[in-house]
C-alpha cells in the first residue's frame, strides 16, 4: 500500500465512524445534526496527523500500522455514541489528545530513533514502578495527585488541575515502559537465556541465576494483584514478559514455566481474595450466579445471543443492560448490535495489526527492535485477547480495556503511543 | 425512518467494514511478501529460511544469479557464525535453480550432504549452511 492509500484508507475509516453515528441518530429517529460532521472530523484530524508525522519523519515506516487501529477506533466510536452520547464526546477529545502525544513521540525520535530509547532502560523500570504504586497514594488529603479505587481494583490516579481534575489509569503506559526495559535487558541477554546446561527428567533448563528476571517480574505482578487488585494488570505484564522471553530464546520451556507461574499464583489469589474468587465463579458459572458476580458476563451472553448473525443494527439493541458496556465490555455490545459479522470483523481488525506488529518484528535485524516490536506486539495481543476471551468466557474475566474501542483516555494515549513506536521501528528498518 | 432503509443501511454498515478489512489484508499480504513471484513458486526460484536464529521465516527470490552469505556485501545475508563471507551462489537460468559452493570454510549441504560440484536443486529440497537450514519452495 502506498503512502496515498493509507491516507485513504484513513479517510474511508473516518467515513466509517460517521456512518455508524448517523444510524443511531437514524435508529433512535433523532434529527441528523453536527455530530455525523464532527465524528467524521476528529478522526481525519487524530488519525491524519499521525499520518503526516509519520510521513515527515518516519517516511519508510509500514503503511499498514494504521488502518486497522483507523478501523477499530471507527467502530468503536460509533457503538460508544451509542451507548453514552456524552462520553462519546470526551472520547474525541481523548483521541485528539492521543494523537498529539503520538505525533511529539514520533518527533522526539525522528533524529536519533530508538537508539535513544534503548539507552535509559533502567530508567524505565524505575518510571514504571513509581507509575504503578502512584495509585496506591491516599485519595483523600492536599496532595494534588491522588489515587483512586474503582469497582475494587486500586489503579487510578486523579490529577487536580485547579479548575479540573483528569483521571488517568498508569497502567496503560507502564505497559509500554515495561516492554523497552525488558527489550533492552533481554537483548543483552538473549544467549544466556536461551543456554539449557541444567537437565530435570525431560526438560533441559537454563543456569538457576539467569531466571531471576523471569521471577523479579512475577513478583511485580503479584505486587499489582495483591496490592492495587488488579488482575487484568498483573496478568497482562506477567503474560507479555513470557512472551517477550519465548520470542527471544525460541524456547517453549519459557512458556511452561509462565504457565505453571501463572497458574499457581492465580490458585493463591483465588483463595486468598474474594474478589478473584468472585470472578472465578462468574466466569464457571455466571447463570448460577445471575444476582451477584455474574450478571454482567450473564447480561453480555443474553445479548450477544440476541445479536445472532449481523446482529438487531446499531442503536437498536440493548447493549446498555450490561454493567460497563462502554468500557470492559464493548466486545460484547458490537456483538449484540453488529453480531457475529461485526465481532468477527473486530477479531479481524487485531489479527490484522498483531500480523503487522510481528511481520516488522520479524524483519529487524536489530535484537532491541525486534524485541520491541514483538514485545509491543504480545502486549496488544494479550490485552486483546484477554478482554474479549474475558467477555467470551474462554479465560476468567480480568478487566482490562480492548486496545482502540472500550471508552478510557488512557487506554487510548497507551496503544496509540504503541502504534507510534512500531511505526518508529519499521521506519528504521524497512522491507 | 421506514424499517427496511434501516436494515438495508445497517447491512451496507457492515458490508463497509468488510471491505475495509479486505484491503488491509490485502495490503499485508503483500508487504509481508506472501503472493509474491506466485508464477515462480510453482518452478521453485523462492528460498525460504525455516531454521535459523533471527532469520527464520524471511523469503528471498532467486532471479539470475544470487551470492548468499555473512557480508554485508553479498546479495543476500545470513546471520550465522558458521557461514563464510561468500558461502554459496545460486544460480536461475530459466527456472532451473543451481547452487555452488564459494569455497566456504564449512560447506554447503544439500538435503545433508556436502556439495563439491555445481548442484541441481529441486523443490522441497534443503540447504543448509551452518546452523541455517533454507528450502526451495
Amino acid at each position: 500500500m502506498t503512502r496515498t492509500a493509507e491516507s485513504g484508507m484513513l479517510v474511508a475509516a473516518a467515513g466509517v465512524a460517521a456512518f455508524g453515528v448517523t444510524l443511531v441518530i437514524l435508529a433512535g429517529g433523532q434529527t441528523i445534526d453536527s455530530r455525523i460532521g464532527l465524528t467524521f472530523a476528529v478522526m481525519v484530524a487524530a488519525f491524519g496527523t499521525v499520518h503526516m508525522a509519520i510521513r515527515r519523519w518516519a517516511p519508510s515506516a509500514s503503511t499498514v500500522i494504521l488502518p486497522p487501529a483507523a478501523l477499530l477506533t471507527a467502530i468503536s466510536l460509533a457503538e460508544i455514541h451509542r451507548l453514552d452520547p456524552v462520553r462519546a464526546g470526551l472520547q474525541q477529545w481523548w483521541l485528539l489528545i492521543a494523537a498529539s502525544m503520538t505525533v511529539a513521540l514520533l518527533f522526539f525520535l525522528h533524529r536519533r530513533g530508538t537508539a535513544t530509547i534503548r539507552r535509559y532502560r533502567y530508567l524505565y523500570l524505575l518510571t514504571g514502578l513509581i507509575l504503578l504504586l502512584l495509585p496506591l497514594l491516599p485519595s483523600t488529603g492536599p496532595l494534588p495527585v491522588r489515587g483512586l479505587e474503582v469497582n475494587g481494583s486500586r489503579l487510578w490516579l486523579v490529577v487536580d488541575l485547579g479548575i479540573t481534575e483528569i483521571r488517568f489509569q498508569p497502567g496503560e503506559i507502564v505497559k509500554l515502559l515495561m516492554v523497552l526495559f525488558l527489550a533492552g535487558y533481554l537483548a543483552e541477554r538473549q544467549s544466556a537465556l536461551a543456554e539449557r546446561p541444567r537437565q530435570l527428567g525431560p526438560f533441559k533448563f537454563p543456569e538457576p541465576r539467569q531466571l531471576f528476571p523471569v521471577v523479579a517480574v512475577w513478583a511485580v505482578s503479584l505486587v499489582v494483584l495483591v496490592v492495587q487488585r488488579d488482575l487484568g494488570a498483573s496478568v497482562l505484564l506477567f503474560g507479555a514478559f513470557i512472551g517477550m522471553i519465548y520470542t527471544a530464546t525460541g524456547r517453549p520451556t519459557y512458556l511452561l514455566i509462565g504457565a505453571v507461574l501463572t497458574a499457581s499464583a492465580g490458585y493463591g489469589a483465588y483463595r486468598l481474595f474474594d474478589h478473584v474468587e468472585r470472578r472465578f465463579l462468574a466466569w464457571i458459572q455466571p447463570f448460577q450466579n445471575f444476582e451477584d458476580a455474574g450478571y454482567q458476563v450473564a447480561q453480555a451472553w443474553f445479548g450477544m445471543g440476541t445479536g445472532s448473525l449481523a446482529g438487531s443494527g446499531i442503536g437498536l439493541g440493548r447493549p446498555d443492560l450490561i454493567p460497563n458496556a462502554a468500557t470492559d465490555f464493548i466486545y460484547a455490545a458490537v456483538a449484540e448490535e453488529l453480531g457475529f459479522a461485526g465481532s468477527l470483523a473486530i477479531l479481524a481488525g487485531f489479527a490484522l495489526l498483531i500480523g503487522v506488529g510481528f511481520g516488522i518484528a520479524l524483519r529487524c535485524r536489530d535484537r532491541f527492535r525486534k524485541l520491541t516490536a514483538a514485545g509491543l506486539t504480545w502486549v496488544l495481543g494479550l490485552q486483546a485477547f484477554l478482554i474479549i476471551g474475558g467477555v467470551l468466557r474462554l479465560v476468567p474475566l480480568t478487566g482490562i480495556t480492548l486496545p482502540f474501542m472500550s471508552y478510557g483516555g488512557s487506554s487510548l494515549v497507551g496503544n496509540f503511543l504503541l502504534l507510534g513506536l512500531l511505526a518508529r521501528i519499521s521506519h528504521e528498518e524497512p522491507a | 425512518m421506514p424499517e427496511l432503509i434501516l436494515t438495508i443501511l445497517r447491512l451496507i454498515f457492515l458490508a463497509l467494514i468488510y471491505l475495509f478489512i479486505w484491503q488491509v489484508a490485502r495490503a499485508i499480504s503483500r508487504h509481508l511478501g506472501f503472493g509474491q513471484n506466485r508464477g515462480s513458486r510453482k518452478t521453485g526460484k523462492q528460498i525460504a529460511v525455516v531454521r535459523s536464529d533471527s532469520q527464520a521465516g524471511m523469503t528471498f527470490a532467486v532471479n539470475g544469479a544470487t551470492v548468499v552469505g555473512r557480508s554485508d556485501q553479498s546479495d543476500v545475508q545470513i546471520d550465522d557464525p558458521y557461514a563464510s563471507e561468500f558461502h554459496f551462489r545460486l544460480v536461475n537460468q530459466d527456472g532451473s535453480l543451481t547452487v555452488s559452493d564459494l569455497g566456504s570454510t564449512n560447506g554447503t549441504y544439500v538435503n545433508g550432504r556436502r556439495i563439491t560440484t555445481p548442484t541441481n536443486l529441486r523443490r522441497g529440497d534443503a540447504l543448509q549452511v551452518g546452523k541455517t537450514v533454507m528450502e526451495v519452495r
